[in-house]
């Protein structure tokens, strides 16, 4: 996943984009005529410094290729390192990070 | 057999292992409250994540575009400056009322943009923003807007 951290004004802001087809039950259904085929990302997590700086679970309806801004301060300096990860309904995961500039 | 039932072994605890840092640091909503991603209308979903519909209206801001020209990745800002455990999204043309729960930390600023799949049902859509914030309480923003195209049909 591509991450992308700066810091301005003391506040860290990410945007994200991990790859994924995010695939609903209902095209599941549409392209392979079952709905158990529907797989997308469940849960984010970014950290910084071993820190939780941003979490969220997720549900079929983030776009493909999902897109999330996030903004947080008190921790993250410059060139330190936010790290990036997310499962998906069957398990797979995937990373990215990226330093702050 | 024996070497067989080992390798057996050894493979399942990797697959814990793999699995165990983010069940650890998560506060997984899909896991904790299954019945908030089945819901079909938003008002069940928000019972189901929260127990009650009771909202104070004020403190949440969302945007979007008045019409967005695809249901396939319509634009959503989240801001708050309420203290908060979570902030969750619904909306009520998809199958499923549920899109997000974010879960601010205290490092957090509720600031959030994603972009979100919307089914064009022809009327104007909801966009329910619910704040529960660290009284206790809950907040709550909305946003109507008309997709022209949508993006669940696939």
């Amino acid at each position: 996943m591509k991450v992308r951290a700066k810091l301005r004004n003391g506040i860290v802001s990410v945007k994200t984009m991990s790859k994924h087809d995010m695939t609903t039950y209902d095209m599941a259904e549409k392209k392979t005529g079952d709905r158990n085929n529907a797989n997308f990302i469940t849960h984010i997590v970014a950290t910084v410094k071993g820190e939780t700086v941003f979490e969220a679970s997720t549900s079929q309806f983030l776009s493909k290729n999902p897109i999330l801004k996030f903004e947080f301060k008190g921790i993250g300096a410059k060139g330190d390192k936010v790290e990036m990860s997310w499962v998906d309904l069957k398990g797979n995961t995937g990373k990215g990070s990226s330093e702050i500039k | 057999m024996q070497r067989r039932k080992f390798l057996s072994l050894v493979g399942l605890g990797a697959a814990v292992l793999a699995v165990a840092p983010a069940a650890v640091r998560a506060e997984d909503y899909r896991t904790l409250k299954p019945n908030v991603w089945k819901a079909k209308t938003v008002e069940d979903a928000v019972k189901a994540m929260y127990g009650t519909t009771t909202f104070i209206e004020k403190g949440v801001k969302v945007t979007t575009p008045d019409v967005a020209a695809s249901g396939g990745a319509v634009p959503v800002n989240v801001q708050s400056d309420i203290p908060a455990k979570t902030v969750s999204l619904f909306q009520d043309a998809n199958p499923e009322s549920a899109v997000i729960v974010f879960e601010p930390g205290k490092y957090s600023i509720i600031n959030y943009d994603l972009k979100m799949k919307l089914k064009s049902v022809g009327d104007p859509i909801t966009i329910t923003v619910v704040v529960e914030g660290l009284d206790g309480k809950l907040y709550s923003g909305k946003r109507t807007l008309d997709v022209a195209l949508g993006g669940c049909e696939g």
